[in-house]
């Protein structure tokens, strides 16, 4: 499928990377997500690596005295932001499956999140 | 081509704040335009007018460089409040703002760079 330029220009791809208590990057990928989503940009956001961890249920990250962050993707939804993706082989070589994750998700493969990065005109990596 | 700059690292404890500065400075010398330089989390650090390293490049005072030029470079005001970061401490051109200036790069901008780990 073409995808028109001034399209792709207004399309961006927020990649969640990283474990979500270990720095600062899932924590602001979700806040950035909530400021510029109201700006009507089309964002996809694409979990790999580490970051499927952020969607993974019953997150209790009391004891760093954290506030869980996996709640808080569901309610992106009311930022604008409704198209979420998470790479199939990251989350089957952590264990883990699309039923453990706090919302549904399309689960993509590696041509699948190639496609996604492709189809943005901008990729922000968190 | 307009191009935008995400900065999601502080000045010396890694490179990304000075790859972020040779990229822009060559992206001027080869005629393209700079949206903004959005300073985030982290980011927000390279902003700090009272770095003074002694002998060594000063990373705060090549961001004033590159607002003094015209450049909008917007330090992200919440990132600044979680660091203790004062509105007057903020370096020469440098302002603060929120997330609908990263909002207006990322629209305006045919590219859009992010530095960061």
């Amino acid at each position: 499928m073409e995808v028109r330029e001034e399209e792709m220009a207004n399309t961006i791809a927020v990649l969640m990377r990283k474990a979500p208590y270990g720095s600062v990057y899932t924590a602001e990928g979700f806040r950035s997500m909530m400021g510029i989503g109201v700006f009507e940009l089309n964002i996809r956001v694409l979990f790999v690596d580490d970051g499927v961890y952020a969607l993974v249920k019953g997150q209790n990250p009391a004891a760093l005295d954290m506030k869980p962050l996996g709640d808080g993707f569901p309610t992106l939804s009311e930022f604008g932001v409704t198209q979420f993706y998470v790479h199939d082989r990251s989350l089957s070589e952590r264990g883990l499956a699309p039923k453990d994750l706090v919302m549904d998700v399309q689960v993509v493969d590696d041509a699948g999140a190639a496609r996604i990065l492709e189809s943005c005109g901008i990729v922000l990596p968190f | 081509m307009k191009i935008g700059v995400l900065v999601l690292e502080g000045p010396y404890q890694h490179q990304a704040a000075d790859s972020a500065y040779h990229f822009v400075k060559a992206a001027l010398g080869r005629g393209h335009q700079i949206s903004g330089i959005f300073l985030y989390t982290d980011g927000v650090n390279n902003a700090n007018g009272y770095i003074k390293p002694p002998g060594e490049r000063n990373v705060a005072a090549r961001f004033s460089e590159l607002a003094a030029q015209g450049i909008p470079v917007i330090a992200c005001t919440a990132c600044a409040r979680f660091r203790g970061f004062r509105p007057d401490m903020l370096a020469q051109n440098v302002q603060l703002g929120g997330l609908g200036a990263l909002a207006d790069y990322l629209r305006e901008a045919d590219r859009f760079v992010t530095f960061g780990d």
